[in-house]
């Protein structure tokens, strides 16, 4: 329970006030912060609308000659709830967050990838230091060539994700503990997975602008 | 972040850069990568299929100095090592030979797992899977 700083009304934890809506500066988690409900589809016109409408609220304009517990209330809200916004607007963000919010966050020393996808991007590297070598219209139009498939198998795991959080939506409240797991699994495969290429789609990106401007 | 001494050398004077011909059956490729940070690290070996031993090993790492230094030490650690020898390499003794710092052990990780991916690799070339299969068809055979 937490006593509203405005009204002084005690209540369960949220963004805002039941009874008079003035911030309460409760710790929560991202979702209970949006006011969502703990699901990895989300409508994002929705919450969009639920982002402006909430920090018009709690905004630390309107309490600026509040108390300080009000002001300093406003202030913390505020800041979750930027948190809250910038963390689940994108999907990957929003899958690196659940993990984190399930205590599985995603570690950088123990995630292996796949060997194919370890062989692409080694190869890819390797198209980009020929181009570094010699700007030639043959290795200009190879990296090319790789920036296509790169962003080909990126769009692919980036639907890979929506269908994991398809699958754990779907779940509801599967108690099944070993479906779970493989579900943990597969997220953590496919956001490595994101990881890996959106870096390669950077360095692709850099070397062809560096070819470009030479 | 400063990189120690034998980092730096492995980082200027690399060890044994390149590679062997991929279809060569006594040459084993791993290529591994570390998600996060982007590096991607290939390591073969040249293993002499009777005595199981690493004569030679060359690599090509696409990553920062730590990655480069503990794949180029990899390749002088594993020469003249039986497999079943480099298999049990653990990344600890990279790290205290490179002195990596913590945020870099990751690099020394991946130097592990591409001894284990270039061997794993090998055997599939010289194995029906499991080594006891392979020595059980070498007892049929003599």
């Amino acid at each position: 329970m937490i006593t509203c700083p405005s009204c002084m009304r005690a209540q369960a934890p949220a963004l805002v006030c039941a009874g008079c809506g003035a911030p309460l500066g409760a710790n929560l988690d991202l979702f209970a912060a949006m006011n969502l409900p703990r699901r990895l589809t989300i409508d994002a016109a929705a919450m969009e609308r639920a982002y402006h409408d909430l920090s018009r609220r709690i905004h630390p304009d309107r309490f600026a000659a509040a108390p300080a517990a009000v002001r300093d209330a406003s202030m913390r809200a505020t800041a979750l709830l930027t948190r809250a916004y910038r963390s689940l607007r994108d999907p990957i963000s929003r899958g690196r967050y659940w993990l984190e919010l399930h205590g599985r966050k995603l570690g950088e020393n123990n995630q292996q990838v796949p060997a194919e996808l370890a062989a692409m991007v080694f190869e890819t590297q390797e198209r980009l230091e020929e181009l570094r070598d010699s700007r030639t219209p043959e290795n200009l139009a190879a990296a090319r060539t790789r920036q296509t498939e790169a962003a080909r198998v990126l769009a692919d795991a980036k639907a890979e994700l929506a269908r994991n959080f398809a699958a754990w939506d779907g779940a509801g409240e599967d108690a099944d503990e070993e479906r779970r797991k493989a579900r943990f699994t597969n997220l953590k495969a496919i956001l490595s997975k994101i990881a890996y290429l959106t870096t390669l789609e950077r360095d692709i990106f850099r070397e062809l602008e560096t070819a470009r401007a030479a | 972040m400063a990189y120690s001494d034998k980092v730096i050398d492995h980082y200027n004077n690399p060890r044994n850069v390149g590679s062997f011909d991929k279809s060569d059956a006594d040459v084993g490729t791993g290529i591994v990568g570390a998600p996060e940070c982007g590096d991607v690290m290939k390591l073969q070996l040249r293993i002499n299929p009777d005595s199981r031993v690493i004569e030679d090993a060359r690599f090509k790492t696409f990553g920062c100095g730590s990655a480069i230094a503990s794949s180029s030490y990899v390749t002088e650690l594993v020469k003249g090592k039986h497999i079943d020898e480099a298999m049990t390499i653990k990344n600890t003794v990279i790290v205290s030979e490179l002195n990596l710092p913590p945020v870099k052990i990751h690099c020394s990780v991946l130097a592990e797992d591409a001894i284990k991916a270039a061997i794993g690799d090998w055997k599939k070339h010289h194995e029906d899977g499991e080594p006891a299969a392979a020595e059980q068809r070498k007892a049929q055979e003599g």
